[in-house]
């Protein structure tokens, strides 16, 4: 079962790693993109999203993520989600996102995807 | 106007024609309002060599003015001239710090603002300036409506996808409940799937027997339930089976501009969910019931086993007299019993016994019938006396619809003396001198009364070459194709035509004569019977 929302931020080289915990709702998904303006706003230009320990989505925590893509695009920047519970990579899937960001198995595939 | 005047704007035009096909080109490429809004400041500040470009937007005409692109703080003194009326407004003024003011009516009740300053060659506003600012202000309409288009058709596309979403998730978690094994694990994906895309904040299901909640999960974890029933914006639908309750409820729709209400699609998703739920606890509650089926089917079965146990597979040999025997249950545990035991004293103990009713609880009686008897013939056996002892024992052990009739004999093999006691079983066949003689003497059924009543026995001698007949009712009443009897008069016939030399022929034949009778009609009662000749 998920749970609330949390999330804890580190930087690797040029990327900031989000890591989330719980719900991406209309609270989890504002949190991700004030956290990823912060950075961005610092010239980081590459994020990974790893999603291990959020496993439920809505379509408003959609909307972030691609509020997320479509920043990046305009600047040439790199989305990379990782650790996807498969329901949310076949949503993820389904929603287009792979379009235009990339999805690793785990950390290690996500940083050599940059 | 000369012709060199007229050939320059010419020019102009034809410039200002490719300044307009670069420019909306540059404006319906803007991916958010900012964009647009600094775009078409660069466009003005080319075209009209100005640098002191300042743009507004506002939602509607009751909101605030924000600020898109701000090169000249001063600028927003001149707010207060920005006019919101549905019609194009420009303002020309000359020897001011700003020198154009517009206001552009959109299409969905927005405005666009400009604030213009003075051109940095100090030069005035031609009227070619003019009419140019008017193609450009409906270039910006254009292009405003082209990026609203590109919002909408992005909406569209994020709607059908989440659609496509919902209805791939509602298969999904149809498949994976029907793959847990743990009702709980089945509660939460449904529960978290159902808020997930009816973007509920929060959801409770609830367990309801009667009219108490005896359990409750919330979704998130560890969420407040009680929000969700504070909530006034919240949806709810329950199923029901064997008398309990669940009740799904979601609450606080979200959307990118707050909490909305829930629409119809919503509640259909629920209760779509609730109703796979509801087929979740169905099969696992068939589930249960079929290996309560088989686990029931297999202690028949050992039953079954322990009361083909009691019945004798071989009758014991008694010197100067043939026996043979045969019990054909209907069902896997009958009701009928019969035994041949030889006492102490060198006499036999032989019995029928049939007990009201077939199934689980007559071979119940059958083994304590069959354990009493058991117990009785280590010591001296008074034939009267262990009947009574019978009836006491299977009173108190059956319900009042239960009862044990029987036949009960003891042989003196030397002799050829019978005792013999009937307690309320049908007569037992005798054959002496070519006559059938019917030996009820006894009692009522075991089982039946407990008053007292003293069991009578009687004696008769079986001289060589007579027989006797033990049977239940299960031969005389086995019915044919129409519900006709084999009844008794058929079996005292059969008794007396049929004087095999071997009494294994006897039972052969009379199993083939019932047969031949029934047909393929069902067995209906058990079928047990016992028959013993003194050899000439």
């Amino acid at each position: 079962m998920s749970s609330e929302f949390n999330l804890v931020t580190e930087t690797k080289d040029n990327c900031v790693v989000i890591n989330t915990t719980g719900y991406i709702n209309n609270v989890g998904g504002q949190k991700i993109v004030d956290e990823f303006y912060k950075y961005n706003g610092n010239g980081i230009n590459n994020v990974i999203l790893n999603l291990a320990h959020s496993n439920v989505v809505n379509s408003i925590g959609i909307s972030f993520l691609i509020e997320i893509i479509e920043k990046l695009n305009q600047t040439n920047g790199k989305l990379i989600f990782s650790n996807l519970d498969p329901s949310i990579e076949k949503t993820f899937t389904i929603m287009g996102l792979f379009q235009f960001a990339k999805k690793a198995d785990n950390m290690d595939e996500a940083l050599k995807l940059l | 106007m000369n012709v060199i005047e007229y050939n320059n704007i010419i020019d102009k035009l034809s410039v200002q024609v490719k300044s307009f096909q670069e420019g909306f080109s540059i404006l319906s490429g803007s991916n958010t309002l900012k964009e647009l809004g600094t775009n078409f400041c660069h466009i003005l500040r080319g075209n009209f060599f100005i640098s002191d470009v300042n743009i507004f937007f506002k939602n509607n005409e009751l909101a605030e003015w924000e600020s898109i692109i701000i090169y000249n703080e001063k600028c927003r003194e001149c707010l207060p001239h920005l006019k919101t009326s549905t019609n194009v407004n420009i303002e020309y003024f000359i020897d001011k710090e700003f020198i154009i003011i517009a206001t552009l009516p959109l299409t969905d009740g927005s405005f666009w603002g400009l604030i213009i300053g003075n051109k940095i060659d100090k030069t005035e506003i031609t009227e070619l300036d003019k009419i140019t600012l008017q193609m450009f202000l409906q270039l910006l309409d254009n292009a405003y409506q082209s990026f609203n288009n590109q919002i909408k058709e992005k909406q569209l596309n994020f709607s059908l996808n989440h659609r496509v979403v919902q209805l791939n998730s509602l298969i999904d978690t149809g498949i994976e409940i029907s793959k847990l094994q743990k009702t709980s694990s089945l509660f939460e994906l449904s529960l978290e799937r159902a808020a997930a895309l009816t973007n509920a904040s929060r959801g409770v299901l609830q367990i309801i027997s009667g009219d108490n909640v005896t359990s409750g999960i919330g979704f998130p974890e560890n969420s407040d339930i009680k929000k969700v029933f504070d909530s006034d914006k919240r949806i709810d639908t329950f199923v029901e089976f064997n008398g309990v309750k669940y009740l799904f409820t979601l609450s606080e729709k979200e959307s990118r501009n707050g909490i909305v209400d829930f629409d119809q699609t919503d509640e259909i998703l629920l209760r779509a969910f609730a109703r796979q739920v509801l087929a979740a606890i169905e099969n696992e509650h068939l589930h249960n019931e079929a290996i309560d089926k088989e686990r029931m089917h297999q202690e028949i079965e050992m039953a079954a086993e322990i009361q083909r146990r009691i019945i004798p597979q071989k009758l014991p040999e008694i010197d100067g007299y043939d026996l043979a025997g045969i019990n054909i249950p209907s069902l896997e545990i009958g009701g009928d019993y019969y035994d041949v035991t030889k006492l102490k004293d060198g006499r036999y103990l032989i019995i029928i016994a049939d007990v009201a009713g077939k199934g689980v609880a007559s071979g119940l009686l059958v083994s304590t019938l069959n354990a009493s008897l058991n117990a009785y013939v280590e010591n001296d056996f008074i034939l009267t006396e262990v009947a009574d002892r019978l009836n006491k024992i299977i009173y108190k052990a059956s319900t009042p619809e239960k009862y044990i009739t029987g036949f009960i004999t003891i042989l003196d093999p030397a002799t050829g003396t019978i005792e013999y006691l009937n307690a309320g079983h049908n007569p037992i066949f005798y054959s002496s001198n070519g006559k059938l003689i019917k030996l009820d003497k006894g009692g009522f059924a075991f089982g039946m009364l407990d008053f007292g009543l003293p069991f009578e026995s009687a004696f008769i001698k079986i001289e060589p070459g007579e027989k006797i007949l033990f049977y239940t009712d299960g031969i005389t009443e086995a019915m044919n194709e129409n519900n006709e009897e084999y009844s008794d008069e058929r079996l005292e016939s059969f008794f007396l035509n049929n004087k095999p030399a071997k009494a294994e022929i006897f039972i052969e034949n009379l199993m083939t004569d019932i047969k031949k009778h029934t047909a393929d009609t069902p067995q209906s009662d058990d079928i047990t019977a016992l028959y013993f000749i003194r050899k000439q």
